[in-house]
């Protein structure tokens, strides 16, 4: 698969930029841009945060993932604890990240 | 220098203040580019600003 | 799939998983590139250096800036003006996780 020029791939690793992560999203929304957000290692602690259900509400369910590994060495439970806002089929792994690399024209790392 | 590298649009997004490194790394990966910068640390940052640029460019580093 | 040159840059002593990350896209058939930006590093686990062979074992190198580079794996020192070099073929640079901390951290997470 090649990469779509029109969708932007946004790779979360810091737990300090929801507002970012957020903003961008609303903003390729509006440009009618597509995307795909993969959070890991500490950023799974966003996952809590009541506007984790906005990002939700702007993905389709195959273009939002979490790395499930890190969600359990971050202490939470993969199997009864899963985010609000996600399926079981959003926990994933690191190849998501590789998903968004090939699929997506662009790319932000926050 | 190869035609492909002059015409290379590289983003560069600052999350917090640059360092020293940074500044470092961000001049040499510039050198022969046309290179443009976005602070993502300074106030409320225009999200529509950056999502043009990111799609205007052929790539973008977002630092720290 | 085109293979991708990637370079996951480390500064927080909170080094882990951006190598484990670094390994996922080694995996995928992309080359993988962590780089250790400061020393301040704790000791290295058995899986980290594992993790660490397995990058170069799959083509990618792991790469090092600081003058005391963590021990007992291969890493290849650079300056940084070299990495800048070399990332000027980079497909992404991953600048990952938290930035460089002011403080040294407290034995209670040092190790």
């Amino acid at each position: 698969m090649s990469a779509d020029p029109n969708k932007l791939g946004i790779f979360v690793t810091s737990p300090q930029n929801m507002r970012h992560v957020v903003g961008v999203a609303r903003a390729a929304v509006r440009a009618g841009k597509t995307m795909m957000v993969f959070f890991t290692y500490k950023s799974v602690h966003l996952t809590k945060s009541p506007q984790f259900i906005d990002l939700a509400d702007m993905c389709d369910v195959e273009n939002l993932a979490i790395c499930a590994d890190s969600y359990t060495c971050e202490g939470y439970d993969t199997a009864a604890d899963i985010p609000k806002g996600l399926t079981a089929t959003q926990m994933r792994t690191q190849s998501y990240h590789g998903a968004v690399l090939d699929e997506c024209g662009q790319y932000l790392v926050l | 220098m190869s035609d492909e590298e002059k015409k290379m649009k590289i983003l560069h997004v600052y999350r917090s203040e640059p360092t020293d490194d940074v500044k470092t790394l961000v001049g040499i990966l510039s050198r022969d580019r046309d290179a443009s910068e976005f602070k993502l640390y300074d106030g409320d940052p225009n999200y529509d600003v950056l999502v043009g640029m990111i799609f205007a460019n052929d790539r973008t580093v977002s630092w720290w | 799939m085109e293979s991708k040159k990637l370079f996951f840059l480390i500064q927080n002593r909170m080094y882990g998983d951006a190598v484990r990350s670094a390994l996922g896209q080694a995996v995928e058939n992309h080359y993988a590139y962590p780089v250790f930006l400061y020393e301040e590093y704790p000791p290295l686990s058995d899986y980290m250096k594992e993790n660490m062979e397995w990058i170069v074992d799959m083509e990618g190198e792991v790469f090092t800036v600081a003058e005391k580079a963590p021990e007992g794996v291969e890493m290849t020192p650079l300056t940084l003006e070299e990495l800048g070099e070399k990332m000027r073929e980079a497909d992404q640079i991953i600048p990952y996780g938290l930035p460089k901390q002011t403080n040294e951290p407290p034995p209670a997470c040092s190790e």
